[in-house]
């Protein structure tokens, strides 16, 4: 579709704001975005590709391995996946300590999703902030799992490392102090009078828009669409999971969404070790043929793996359906158009928590 | 300043259509206008941005959902699938080819075929 | 030795400059990249600052297993750093590729076939602080007498 415009202000693919590369073009009449459309292609690797044909011990490091920042909810959702075609069940322990686990992956990754948006709206002090207490969420994840980023946590049955007893008092004492400095930083984001001025207003998503890009995760929920894949997950259901809805839909309303959720992230893992049932982490089973859809919640929305399998366990047909494909589509073709400033094209693009790689797999 | 940034996109873009959950989207909608598959392909890699692409699916299956309910003749012709979900046509074309189908409809055609006379049409106006 | 290259030794081995480019990749490496500009490691202590502009670089990081557009980008942006530079591959993928080296794959890698690599670290993802402390040992090698060294 053809209008009179401007300029077309291409951005990236390599920018600086942003941690991987694609390419947003803007046109622009003056300093307001008409349209903005994306080019991407850079981080295609064909993941979907490389796993049919190949024995789900493979497939489970290449799932975890489609985006870096959200592993464990990759790595979980796959493997449940598995475990519902070949019947598979989980012992409790293990069950709660895979929520513990990916409670823990969300903290980190909002942390780190305020933070590009605040080092994105150069405000480096409060970023910096939010980069060192996320290493304080990396720490408790590595103390569990021995491992900071792709950890292949869960496995078929269960999953691979207890929690000791020392841990758990680690753990508790390192909510806590997450608690008080998010509680901290998050009080900061809010009541920063240039902050607002920067977020408030800017890069409105209305809920209707929301929904013909089918918008998830934070996004969606920061437009007052009140949908969360954990409401249907077993142990997030003992848990009484209830999810966090904002109206505003600006990017304050995400930023703030985020912060709230991390709150809510450290009292779900604090019920978690407060119920943790004792007993074995691992149970048995062989992985089988069957066909599913498997959903779960990451931390930027509906993640969701189409699996088909043979009696050998091996994966015949996969599909990956992760967050940030509609989190970018509702971002750039439904954020962007409107936004009065050029400057605040990257901001928008940012609050969206977009991830490139798993956009494309 | 260098022009290797404006490349050719349409391989990449073929490959993300390729994918599982896209090649269903696309079938549909390929049946759903009368067209083959790769002639339909072809349409929506010169219509649609990557971002579209990659997301077909899931605006086609939210459409499935909740898009076009009211009326059976707007489902039939996937007015707000054609103009919203994707925008692939002027919704002012849109509009036309639903008033020449509304017309047929009250001058006495059945209304299946009126529908699928308007689905021709709008395969039209989608092939460049 | 010149008084000059003392004094460009000296000024180069506390100000280093680093641009990461992502060349397909899973986002770990990038983001333990980014962790490393966290006050716990602290890269600015050792003179190391984070621009992301190639223009004005020293070091450039690569990360990621390379994948078609990237192969006539790579080398344009490696054309753009002033010399003296350096490659660092961070992570398996542009070493070998990692996972994503297998049949039906679109990455083409290594990267070492694009541009020059001076050093590898290797891991899925390697820790901020060996991160770190292959940009420390690679530096006064490549830095240190440049001027002389070349001639
Ligand atoms: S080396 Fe591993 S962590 Fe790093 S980008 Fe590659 S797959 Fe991701």
């Amino acid at each position: 579709m053809k209008r009179v415009v401007d300029v077309s202000i291409p951005l990236g693919p390599v920018h600086p704001c942003w941690k991987e590369p694609a390419r947003v073009k803007c046109e622009t009449r003056g300093e307001k975005v008409l349209s903005a459309e994306v080019e991407l292609g850079y981080m295609k690797k064909g993941i979907e590709r490389i796993m049919r044909g190949r024995p789900w011990q493979e497939v489970m490091f290449l799932a975890e391995r489609v985006c870096g920042i959200c592993s464990v909810i990759h790595n979980m959702v796959f493997i449940e996946g598995m475990e519902a075609v070949s019947g598979i069940t989980v012992p409790d322990r293990a069950a709660y300590l895979r929520v513990v686990m990916n409670e823990l992956d969300r903290i980190q990754s909002h942390l780190l999703a305020n933070f590009s948006y605040c080092y994105t709206i150069e405000h480096e002090t409060l970023a910096m902030y939010l980069l060192n207490t996320r290493e304080r969420a990396m720490d408790c994840m590595e103390r569990i799992a021995g491992v900071r980023v792709n950890k292949a946590y869960m496995i078929p049955g269960g999953v691979r490392f207890d929690l000791r007893d020392t841990d758990r008092a680690l753990l508790l004492a390192d909510l806590a102090h997450l608690e008080d400095s998010v509680h901290r930083y998050g009080r900061m984001f809010d009541t920063g009078p240039l902050i607002a001025t920067r977020s408030k207003g800017v890069g409105i998503l209305m809920q209707e828009q929301a929904r013909i890009a089918r918008a998830v995760g934070p996004t969606a929920r920061a437009s007052g669409i009140a949908e969360d894949v954990r409401l249907t997950h077993p142990t997030y259901r003992k848990l009484a999971f209830t999810p966090i809805v904002r109206t505003e839909g600006d990017n304050h309303a995400r930023i703030m969404l985020r912060f709230d959720e991390i709150f809510q992230s450290l009292g779900l893992i604090r019920q978690c070790l407060h119920d943790l049932p004792a007993g074995p982490i691992r149970g048995g089973g062989t992985c089988g043929a069957g066909e599913t859809v498997s959903r779960g919640e990451a931390p930027r929305g509906e993640l969701s793996y189409f699996i088909r399998s043979d009696e050998y366990g091996r994966i015949l047909d996969i599909a990956i359906r992760t967050p940030s494909i509609p989190n970018i589509d509702a971002c750039t073709h439904h954020m962007l158009p409107g936004v009065t400033s050029l400057a605040d094209v990257t901001s928008v693009f940012v609050s969206a928590d977009p991830c490139i790689a798993c956009n494309e797999r | 300043m260098a022009i290797y940034q404006e490349k050719d996109l349409r391989e990449l873009k073929y490959h993300i259509l390729t994918s599982a959950r896209h090649d269903r989207a696309v079938r549909d909608l390929a049946g759903m206008l009368g067209m083959g598959v790769q002639p339909f392909r072809r349409i929506l890699i010169e219509r649609l941005d990557m971002q579209y692409l990659e997301n077909l699916a899931g605006r086609y299956e939210q459409w499935e959902a909740r898009g076009d309910r009211e009326d059976p003749l707007d489902r039939a012709l996937g007015r707000e699938l054609f103009t919203s979900y994707l925008p692939m046509v002027e919704p002012s074309g849109m509009e036309q080819i639903r008033a020449e189908a509304r017309a047929s409809v009250e001058a006495g055609t059945p209304p299946s075929e009126a529908a699928a006379r308007a689905r021709g049409r709008l395969a039209e106006v989608l092939r460049p | 030795m010149s008084l000059l290259q003392d004094a460009k030794n000296w000024v180069r081995s506390r100000s280093i400059h680093v641009a990461y480019v992502d060349v397909g990749s899973c986002n770990g490496c990038d983001i333990e990249i980014l962790a490393c500009l966290a006050p716990r490691y602290d890269i600015e202590q050792y003179g190391i600052y984070v621009h992301n502009n190639p223009r004005e670089a020293d070091i450039l990081l690569v990360v990621g297993a390379m994948t078609p557009p990237w192969v006539e980008r790579l080398p344009a942006l490696w054309a753009k750093i002033p010399a003296p530079k350096a490659a660092i591959a961070i992570g398996n993928c542009p070493v070998s590729g990692c996972v994503y080296n297998r049949r039906e794959t679109y990455i083409l890698g290594p990267v070492a076939k694009y541009i020059p690599i001076a050093a590898e670290v290797p891991g899925c993802p390697p820790r901020p602080t060996e991160i770190l402390s292959a940009v420390l040992a690679v530096a006064p090698t490549v830095f240190r007498d440049y001027e002389v060294n070349r001639s």
